[in-house]
């Protein structure tokens, strides 16, 4: 993830995906029929009102969710055949999240809860220890992380957030509403550092907001309205 | 995979912590359960304990041997010899015999006439029988020549008769004919249990083998009785001497006390119910907390599995915390039952009930009995209910979607 330029690999790949939930049997289509390629180094915006699908999709690409049609592609691996012990594999090994409300683990320090992950990988104590001090410290959390997530200021826990979701070097960073939560300042500062991480370690970034200033950062913009790609600057230029 | 099941025992240790208001209460209604439950078990097996004592005591011991036909008959005419028919190998684990001559007789006073047993003993032989507890007021028996009587309070109340004073007793001798004679009161003895002083009278064996023997027998005796280092010794000692003596009838307690024997079974049965009953009561308030506990995390664990903990982690994780909570509320509950059985003390003196205790085959002291069988047992099955308890919480869990985190 040295190269700091987007390359032709799709890491995310949807076609025509449908996602209907029954509502007192009623369907409700979150998505109808969505289509979607992000490559390898893009720092994509999903973003449009509530109830425009934006949601879904980020969870549908994460595998949280599932799909009633369709495609979904990452990382080279098809989620549709997936079962839930797998989907959780495929998050493990090739996805990092970052959560609206940070869910950090409160009996665990900043460190250990970036550790957590790597030992739910397998990896060594010493490799662990080395990779999770690596990530707080690129983070600027270098003096923090034997402090507990309740010690810590908003945009701190988030930044924790990002250090545990690039610890383990997913090919994919979804995050989903990061900057909610956050004053402006600090939501600026949360900005840079995922710019600074699609930029200059190219990771693959796509983050479902509703915010022009986390759009302004991002390049490229996907807009969703009623479960389908409205607008999507990509394929405006 | 050891890594994991580590972190997943310091985080569960962590979230025990955490909530430790809740825990502790948790902790403390478990082990109030726990110690209760072994207090309550410790006088049950005391009970069982005191009545196997009672039942091995009350001169039968754990094994008796007689001549045949004795029991629906009982007359020196079915004596057999203590020196010639009775073998006893060095290698039966037997703590101690003692030879009697046991039979019906009729005692008198100046103003009253009762039915009662004379019993002939050596007094050296009855430390392993209730001879042991009683209490005497005047001489004991001197010896097995010692040709005085030892009779109870209740009967020398009933005799209107005291120590030093004359009775009359008849006893059927080898012969068949009615013996008469008169003896002199040695002491009078109380006894734990009331049935002892109304209905026994001891005398020195040699002096009333003297007195009746005219059967032609070396040391004539009614009955042998054995006690052994352990009732667990029995079934086998008793084996081996019907094998050594086919001549004599051999019988353990549990045959000649059948309705003691039951209900000593019944209580190994009835301390597993009672603990069984007392932890699924408990394991109703168990279930509850833990599954309010679960949902009280529903983000944080929709966070683990949308992070990427598998199911079985995840059921681990939870199964973890209930049993650790398990662990320390019975922990505490078996050390807080030890510490109520040894604030007994003594036990509980039950005189005040004394006809209704012997009628379950009781004394009327109940001593609680600890074993580390039954803590271990209760330890084990508090265990079992702690891992069925945490079955439903971690079921809860395993429901959390991932999607959870991402929706709160």
């Amino acid at each position: 993830m040295s190269d700091n330029t987007a390359s032709d690999t799709p890491v995310v790949y949807c076609q025509d995906v449908q996602r209907i939930y029954q509502q007192e049997s009623v369907p409700v289509y979150a998505l109808r029929g969505a289509n979607l390629t992000i490559t390898a180094g893009e720092f994509v915006s999903l973003a449009g009102p509530s109830g425009s699908g934006k949601s879904t999709l980020l969870n549908v690409i994460g595998g949280l969710d599932g799909f009633d049609a369709g495609e979904v592609t990452v990382g080279g691996t098809s989620l549709g055949a997936l079962n839930a012990s797998e989907l959780a594999q495929m998050r493990l090994e090739k996805v990092g999240f970052v959560f609206q409300a940070y869910n950090l683990i409160p009996v665990l320090s900043a460190r250990e809860n970036v550790e957590f992950i790597l030992q739910l990988q397998g990896v060594s104590s010493q490799e662990r220890q080395e990779r999770a001090n690596s990530a707080l410290q690129s983070l600027g959390l270098g003096d923090l992380g034997d402090r507990r997530p309740g010690e810590l200021s908003g945009g701190q826990q988030q930044r924790v957030a990002i250090a545990r979701a690039i610890v383990t070097e997913p090919v994919l960073l979804l995050a989903d509403e990061p900057t909610a939560n956050l004053d402006s300042k600090t939501t600026s500062e949360l900005l840079e550092v995922l710019q600074q991480l699609n930029q200059q370690q190219g990771m693959t970034i796509v983050t479902a907001t509703h915010d022009p200033i986390v759009m302004s950062y991002t390049s490229r913009q996907v807009a969703m309205m009623d479960g389908e790609i409205h607008q999507d600057s990509a394929m405006a230029s | 995979m050891l890594g994991t099941l580590t972190l997943l025992f310091n985080l569960s240790l962590r979230n025990i912590v955490r909530y430790r208001r809740r825990n502790f209460f948790l902790f403390a209604a478990i082990a109030v359960a726990v110690g209760g439950t072994t207090l309550s078990n410790s006088l049950i097996r005391g009970w069982q304990v005191d009545m196997l004592e009672t039942a091995v005591s009350g001169l039968s011991g754990h094994i008796k041997m007689q001549a045949p036909g004795f029991a629906d008959d009982p007359s020196l005419q079915r004596a057999f010899s203590a020196s010639t028919n009775v073998v006893l190998d060095d290698q039966l684990p037997v703590a101690g015999i003692a030879k009697r001559i046991n039979l019906p007789a009729v005692i008198s006073s100046e103003r009253e006439t009762r039915g009662v047993a004379m019993i002939g003993i050596d007094p050296a032989d009855e430390a392993i029988s209730l001879y042991r507890d009683f209490e005497v007021s005047g001489e004991t028996l001197a010896g097995p020549d010692d040709g005085r009587l030892l009779i109870g309070k209740a009967l020398a109340e009933t005799l209107q008769t005291k120590i030093g004073r004359r009775v009359v007793m008849i006893v059927e001798g080898a012969d068949g004919k009615s013996r008469e004679r008169g003896y002199r009161i040695a002491g009078v003895f109380d006894s734990p249990t009331n049935w002892p002083e109304e209905a026994l009278v001891f005398t020195g064996l040699q002096a009333l083998q003297d007195t009746l023997a005219t059967v032609g027998l070396d040391n004539p005796i009614t009955e042998l009785s054995v006690v052994l280092v352990s009732d667990e010794d029995r079934p086998s000692a008793a084996e081996k001497l019907r094998d050594q003596h086919p001549q004599l009838v051999v019988k353990d307690w549990r045959q000649m006390q059948p309705q003691i024997a039951e209900i000593v079974d019944v209580v190994d049965a009835t301390m597993v119910i009672w603990f069984i009953l007392i932890m699924s009561a408990l394991t109703f308030g168990l279930v509850n907390t833990l599954i309010a506990t679960v949902m009280q995390r529903t983000q944080e664990l929709g966070m683990l599995r949308a992070l990427g903990m598998n199911k079985q982690l995840l059921l681990i994780q939870v199964v973890m915390e209930c049993v650790g909570i398990m662990v320390v509320g019975v922990i505490a509950g078996l050390m807080l039952g030890v510490l109520l059985v040894f604030g007994l003390g003594e036990g509980i003196d039950l005189s005040a009930f004394s006809e209704s205790a012997e009628a379950f085959g009781m004394s009327t002291f109940l001593k609680p009995v600890l074993t580390v069988e039954d803590l271990l047992l209760f330890g084990g099955l508090s265990m079992l209910v702690g891992l069925f308890a945490s079955f439903f919480p971690a079921r809860r869990a395993l429901k959390i979607s991932p999607l959870m985190a991402m929706n709160r």
